[in-house]
This record gives structure tokens, sequence and C-alpha cells, in this order.
């Protein structure tokens, strides 16, 4: 059974439709590798899984449970979506550590604050070291107590992976987590990333990695223009692309 | 002679300690107030606190600082009896006027901070309030403290104001010796004293930047 579920997503900025009848579903363990050129709705759609956008039409389900359905205001209480966007983690392009913390404190801050004032009944020496074995998991064991701004482009993105692990999203997304990176960080954030997908963490990566793309994804999408325009696997998207404009966009990336 | 000018003085200064820190005591938080509400999504209250900080950015404190004083008094219901009425009208007249300035420097600080902090606490399900206490408030003090340490330091030198109104704060203590007196070395004096209660707070600012300068 499909772990996320998504249907008829549609989303307008003022008169720009960025999302058109998006439809996709995903199975637990796998990741699903969304790819496609600037301004084909790729992130705006990771943001309405996260809940930082809010679909104009379409619903979008987790092990079953309808956690938004845009024609269903019942869905959409405020109260509700901070528990619900739990579901999803989500990794940024630009990292977004919070700069006043040190590497530890950004991975267990919002867990601290959880079992604080939820009273999970969770002790903040078990949080903290959960934290420092998921830093230690991205190599990270010698940087806990280190700020974001003493940390490289790619230490930094590994910190907020570990961070967005934290909370044991069902989906972990990532937003081009690679583009802000040089070549060289960007291999020790893929190599995080693939051996995430090998313990079978459920991912949507959006990427314009395309040769990572297609060696870690059990599923491809490609966006263009708000709609998807081909899925499949990777050996079908890559290579074997039905439609002219994948083959189309995919020649720009022959030699990647 | 001395001992008399520097106990004068200092009963002048402590007026002027008194308008800086019920002003700072008043100002900062209303300021903060005025700072939400020009960033309302509600336009009309949006239309309100724009309007107030023009009107007040706009004109003299001075002016202001007459108005609150003598337009009561004209209107027939004089609110600021004596000594204290005096300093409560002009505690009135530097809190709103500061509130005002303040205000447009804390909205520079919360729209300073990057969408992106904001939205990596939602995701990870902060409530709104730990978003700005937790993640938000301490980057926006950064951003703030040299603009906000500039207008502290005005607010010292505008207290002299107050004097337009017959408030005994120190450059008016300063002044009336000169004055009785015919003595030029008391008007220095009374800048010394100015030199060091901003040299003070020179520090005291000096000691957040540091204090603050652990992240970036």
């Amino acid at each position: 059974m499909a772990i996320l579920d998504v249907q008829h997503i549609e989303k307008s900025f003022g008169a720009t439709k960025v999302l058109k009848d998006i439809n996709f579903s995903l199975p637990e363990g796998q990741v699903l590798a969304i790819i496609g050129s600037s301004g084909s709705g790729k992130t705006t759609l990771l943001r309405c899984l996260n809940f930082l956008e809010t679909p104009d039409k379409g619903s979008i389900s987790v092990r079953g449970e309808t956690l938004f359905d845009a024609g269903d205001p019942a869905t959409q209480r405020e109260s509700e979506i901070r528990r619900k966007r739990l579901h999803f983690g989500l990794v940024f392009q630009n990292f977004n550590l919070f700069p006043q913390y040190t590497a530890l404190e950004n991975v267990t801050l919002a867990r601290e604050l959880m079992a604080k004032g939820e009273k999970t009944g969770e002790s903040l020496e078990d949080i903290r070291a959960e934290g420092r074995d998921l830093l230690t998991q991205m190599g990270l064991q010698d940087r806990m107590g280190n700020y974001p701004h003493q940390l490289s482009g790619g230490q930094q993105q590994r910190v907020a992976i570990a961070r967005a692990l934290a909370m044991k999203p069902d989906i972990l997304c990532f937003d081009e987590p690679t583009s802000a990176l040089d070549p060289e960080l960007t291999g020790e954030v893929l190599k995080v990333i693939r051996s995430l997908a090998d313990q079978h963490t459920t991912m949507i990566i959006v990427t314009h990695e395309m040769s990572f793309a297609r060696d870690v994804a059990d599923h491809v999408l490609f966006m263009d223009g708000g709609v998807v325009v081909e899925e499949g696997t990777p050996e079908e998207v890559f290579g074997h692309p039905q439609q002219a404009r994948t083959r189309q966009f995919l020649e720009k990336y022959k030699g990647d | 002679m001395f001992w008399n000018v520097t106990l004068t003085l200092l009963s002048g200064l402590g007026t002027t300690i008194q308008i800086f820190f019920l002003t700072l005591l008043f100002a900062l938080p209303l300021g903060l107030v005025i700072a939400f509400g020009s960033m309302s999504r509600l336009t009309p209250l949006r239309w309100l606190c724009n309007t107030l900080v023009w009107i007040v950015r706009g004109t003299p404190l001075m002016l202001q600082l007459i108005g609150f004083m003598y337009i009561p008094g004209i209107l027939g219901n004089n609110i600021w009896d004596g000594e204290a009425g005096r300093m409560t009208a002009t505690v009135v007249a530097f809190s709103i006027n500061y509130a005002c300035y303040f205000s447009v420097i804390y909205r520079g600080g919360i729209q300073g901070v990057p969408a992106g902090q904001r939205e990596a606490a939602e995701v990870l399900g902060l409530t709104k309030q730990q978003i700005f206490f937790k993640v938000t408030l301490l980057q926006m003090i950064k951003r703030i403290v040299p603009p906000m340490s500039n207008e502290i330091i005005t607010l010292v030198k505008d207290t002299s104001l107050a004097r337009i109104i017959s408030v005994y704060e120190l450059t008016f203590t300063g002044y009336s010796f000169m004055k009785s007196s015919g003595l030029v070395w008391p008007f220095f004096y009374t800048g010394v004293f100015y030199l060091l209660f901003v040299g003070i707070l020179t520090i005291l600012f000096n000691l957040i930047e540091r204090k603050l300068s652990y992240f970036r």
C-alpha cells in the first residue's frame, strides 16, 4: 500500500497556474525523484506537501489518513496542521539552519520544545543522545558543538538532514539539496542521502543531479509547466523517454 | 562653588535619567506593538499605525511636547498639574515619539530575518510563539542593536528638549547656573555629564554586540 497518496493537486499564484492536476503515490521505503527545469513546479509541490503552501484543489493522504483536502475545511485547521506536517520532513536548498544554535542544538531544538510543551515524557538526555547519534551517522561527530557559520555548506546540509530526521518523519523531502554546494561538497551530501535510501527511508528528492536520481530513485517524475509529463522507473524515464519534452530536457544533461 | 554646581547638575541629571529610563520602559514594548500593527494583515490597523508613525516622525518632538503639555489646559482640563504633571507629559510625549522610531527599526529587524528561518521552524512543528521566541527573536535583536544604539543615544540628548515645558533636566540646570553666576565653565561641565552618560551606554552596546557575535 502506498504511504503517500497525492491527488489532483492544483496551485496558482495570482494568475499563474503553477501546479495543474498533480497525481502520484509513493510506496513505503521507496525513493521518488522529481526532475524538471526551474519553474516547472517541483519546489511548489514539495512546499504543498509540507504545508508551506495551501493547494487550491486536491488532497494529500499519508497511510490512508487524509491530511489535506481542499474541499474539506476541517482538514485545514491551523491547530492540526502543526501535527500533520510532522509526517513530512523537509531539507531546504539553503539549509536554513538556525544560526544561533550549535549543530546539536539545531537537531534537538524541536524535539526538546515538544517534550517540554506537550509532556511527551521524553527525557532531554535521551533526545540529545539521539541527536548525537544522528550527527554521528552524518559523519559529524566532531562538529556537534559548532555553529552553522563555522561549518562548510556540505556539513550544514548534513546537519539539516539530521535535524529533519530527528522528527522521525514518514516521508523525508529534499528540495534541491545540493544546488547551493560546489561539486566537492555535493558528493558528501549525496552519499548521506544514498545511505538513507539503502536503509529504506521513504524520500522525495527534487534534484538537478540526473545521474544521482537515476541511481538512487525507485521512481522518477518529470515535471514541466506544472504537470507531470512523464513518470516511471529510472530506466524508463532516463533510458527510454516517451515524450519529446522529456528527451529535450534530458539532452541537456548528457554526460552528467 | 564647584561642589554647589555639581550637586545642582546631579539633580538635573537625576531628572534626565528618569525621563530616559521611563521613556525606554514604555517605548520599547509600545514600539513592538506598533511594528506588528504596521505589518498586520488588517488594512485599517496597518493604515492607522503607518499614519501615527508618519505624524510622529513628521513633526518636531518639541512641538509634540508643547502639544501634550498645553493643549489639555487650553481645552479647559489641565491634567498635567505641577512638577509631577510636567514630568508625566514629558514621558508620554517621549514614549510615543520614540515608540514610533523603534517600531520602524523593529520592523526592519523582523523582516530582515530570512523567510527560510520561519519556514524551517514551521516544518519542524514549532508553534508560532516558539518560532518567535526561540528562532526569530535573537536574530532580530542582533540585527537591530546598531540602529537601536543610535536611537537610544539620541534619546539621551533629546531629554534636554523637556526644558521647553520647564522640566528641570540637566541642560536646564546647567544653563540656569551659567545665567545666574555668569560663569562659563558650568556649561562645559554639563557637557561632561552627557558625555559620561553616552560613554557608559556605548560600552554597554559594544558589550551586547560582542555577546551576540558568536553567531552570524
